[in-house]
């Protein structure tokens, strides 16, 4: 392979979309070619250029978003609701002469009192508009029992849907944000929870639900919120035990470097020893920088053990 | 009795809210959003502009979705009708010679960037000058690139977006997008080379 097929290939090294055996030729060539390599190196460079200028989304931004969404969506539907495409249809279509109207809304009046008084009360509670508290908005089948004489009893769970509003300092709203934080089948969920709670972190439970996503969490944006939470705390014992299994476990290098920003906040002297262990076995070269720099700050030489 | 939360996957999600199921679009709506509202941020690199692709896009999602036949993911479909606003609103601020950040307000000179978060510098006020530096270079350097170019840099850089994929929701090939994309990496390594 030529130098400048081997350097215009790069770009495309780098995010993984060439071949397998492309890729064998030009790690070939690095190996052979150190002009390659430097090349390398400094497309790698500017990859975390780019990632530094890259702008977040940040949760106050997201929860504005979606809540003009929400009214966007409503003032869209509106004027096309089923029950006026009813009334619509009503109008339109039926053609009732002027005499027989009194007639048909007292019908329907009618209708309305009855279905009300005939439908079993369960049923009734379906045809109640969703999200409003202690009405059904979702049901499954738990299990069916054949009984005799053709009859069938079956048992259903319902899943019901309340809202709830209050001040983010409030114990109730914690809890349920600390629960939210913790629900493993919805990251964006957790994410928004975490960066809710950060925002009072004085509360030790809610520190505790931080720390818990700090070093469970599978995705590491939501891991992210939670270190800016702890933040103010990079002194506290149970937060620094955190970050030094972090720093030395996580296998994010964003969520790396952060953590050692907060420890070298308040240097401690057992800070030298994790140190020298992350430099033992960090592989990325940013981290390592970072490290080898909080070492110098602490006048402790990278190249000692 | 425990009480067992309801999860669907994305297909029945997708047929619930076509049927007008407004916690199943709600819940799709949160499975893409984030990102969307990310991609729509970094290209327009206004909060106001990104808000604006953000409503439009999910508004014209709700309006077609009975549209939505399957034949692809819905997250292709979802990206095509994000990428095609936010190629127009790159289009259109070309026409307009790129409006600047920097407005004059009642408390004097403001850069409207200054209000989005930069949560890789904070703590650090070297880190923060370095950033802000490097952020204004880059700024400059993405102007020069056509709106494809950056369209799929951004989709692949920090979407994370297989070549192939890009391809299939800008209506182009996966070739053609591998071509954008060493394109643009080229202009900016030349742009940037003695930055880094």
């Amino acid at each position: 392979m030529k130098c400048d097929d081997a350097k215009s290939a790069i770009p495309l090294f780098l995010y993984g979309e060439l071949s397998f055996d492309e890729e064998g030729r030009l790690e070939a060539h690095f190996d052979e070619c150190q002009s390659c390599r430097g090349a390398l190196a400094r497309e790698r460079l500017l990859h975390r250029a780019f990632d530094q200028a890259e702008l977040s989304v940040t949760s106050d931004f997201l929860t504005q978003a979606r809540q003009q969404l929400r009214t966007g969506i409503a003032a869209s539907t509106q004027p096309h609701s089923s029950w006026n495409s009813f009334f619509e249809r009503l109008n339109f279509r039926w053609h009732v002469p002027t005499v027989m109207q009194p007639v048909g809304a007292l019908a329907l009046i009618a209708l309305g009192f009855f279905g009300a008084h005939l439908l079993p009360p369960e049923l009734a509670g379906r045809f109640s508009p969703a999200g409003v508290a202690g009405v059904p908005v979702a049901t499954r089948v738990r299990y069916v029992e054949p009984q005799t004489a053709g009859k069938v009893q079956i048992v259903i769970e319902e899943t019901q849907q309340k809202t709830l509003s209050g001040n983010l300092d409030d114990d109730n709203i914690q809890k349920f944000l600390m629960a939210a934080a913790k629900d493993p089948t919805d990251p964006g969920l957790r994410g928004e929870s975490v960066g809710l709670l950060m925002r009072h972190p004085e509360s030790t439970e809610v520190r505790d639900a931080l720390l818990y996503n700090l070093e469970h969490d599978p995705i590491a944006g939501v891991r992210l919120e939670a270190l800016k939470g702890l933040k103010g705390y990079a002194q506290d014992p149970e937060v620094r035990k955190a970050l030094s299994r972090v720093l030395l476990a996580d296998k994010n290098p964003g969520v790396r470097i952060q953590a050692i920003d907060l420890l070298i906040q308040h240097n401690e002297d057992q800070d030298m020893g994790l140190m020298q262990e992350l430099m033992r076995k960090e592989d990325n070269g940013y981290v390592r920088l970072r490290c080898e720099k909080a070492l110098r700050d602490m006048r402790a030489s990278p190249g000692t053990f | 009795m425990a009480q067992t939360a309801v999860r669907m996957d994305e297909s029945a999600l997708i047929r619930a809210a076509q049927a007008g199921d407004e916690r199943a679009f709600e819940q799709l709506v949160r499975q893409y959003d984030r990102d969307v509202l990310r991609l729509a941020l970094n290209l327009l690199r206004s909060q106001e502009d990104a808000n604006d692709i953000y409503q439009e896009a999910f508004l014209r999602v709700f309006r077609n979705l009975h549209n939505f036949r399957f034949d692809c993911s819905f997250h292709t479909w979802l990206y095509r009708i994000v990428t095609n606003l936010c190629l127009d609103a790159l289009r259109k601020r070309r026409v307009r010679k790129e409006e600047t950040t920097v407005v004059e307000t009642n408390d004097g000179i403001l850069d409207r960037m200054d209000t989005v978060e930069e949560p890789r510098a904070d703590g650090d006020p070297q880190r923060q000058l370095m950033s802000r530096q490097l952020d204004s270079r880059i700024k400059e350097v993405l102007q020069g690139l056509t709106a494809r170019e950056r369209m799929v840099f951004e989709l692949r850089h920090f979407q994370g977006l297989r070549l192939r994929a890009i391809g299939e929701m800008l209506g182009t090939t996966e070739e053609a997008a591998k071509n954008c994309l060493f394109r643009a990496t080229q202009k900016m390594r030349s742009a940037l080379g003695d930055f880094v």
